[in-house]
């Protein structure tokens, strides 16, 4: 029995020909993964993260896009072993959103 | 502080009889179903059916190990299989002599036997 993102050969109309450019936060959460998982560290596989969001359930994976699968699984392995608590993540990302809002600089 | 566990060594594999890898180019094998609950890198398509070794890749740690977290090994050997595409889809093929290459893992094919099959 295959899992949900096991589609390969099965109907699913015609393939979109659409290029899809790299984001930048897409190029920093593979070199972060890269990182995570390099031959000196090997704390998060990309295995690992694919049996994630092979697992993390079927709306998950049909909302979100490749790299986003690939940055939520990479999240929850993180916290899952301890390396990485819900708390700090958070506050991570309280910080960097402050400074995306609040510097006119940075703003998109 | 620092949280980052020490990478244990590699070791080869388990089963290192004539150290590497059980087939060789031209070999035909095929492709077992492992019913492995988790992450797995045989799509469902190719379970079943014939194809032939065109290349040997290497050995590699095992990605349903390293899925779960183990990154010491053994590693296994990893085979470049083509199968054309009438023996995966079946019925006649638009396009009869293409084929499909795909990276399988040794411990998902069984030998077949070039006379019996």
């Amino acid at each position: 029995m295959s899992g949900y993102h096991d589609i390969g050969g099965l109907p699913a109309g015609p393939i979109p020909r659409v290029e899809l450019p790299f984001q930048h936060w897409e190029k920093q959460a593979e070199a972060i993964r890269n990182l995570l998982g390099d031959g000196s560290r090997r704390l998060v596989s990309l295995d690992e993260i694919r049996r994630g969001f092979e697992s993390f359930g079927l709306d998950k994976y049909q909302a979100y896009s490749f790299y986003r699968r690939r940055l939520e699984a990479m999240i929850d392995t993180l916290q899952s072993k301890g390396l990485l608590t819900r708390e700090e993540f958070e506050r991570e990302l309280a910080k960097v959103q402050r400074r995306w809002t609040g510097d006119p600089c940075l703003r998109p | 502080m620092d949280r980052r566990p020490v990478p244990p060594a590699i070791t080869p594999p388990a089963t290192a009889r004539p150290f590497g890898p059980r087939f060789d180019i031209g070999d035909l094998v095929r492709v077992i179903d492992l019913r492995k609950p988790g992450h797995v890198r045989t799509p469902d398509y190719v379970i079943g059916h014939l194809g032939e070794v065109i290349q040997r890749c290497g050995l590699f740690l095992n990605p349903e190990d390293l899925s779960v977290g183990i990154t010491h090994g053994p590693v296994v050997a990893l085979y470049r299989v083509r199968f054309p595409m009438a023996e995966l889809w079946g019925g006649p093929a638009r396009h009869p002599r293409d084929t499909l290459c795909i990276e399988l893992y040794d411990h998902w094919l069984e030998p077949v036997d070039k006379v019996t099959r």
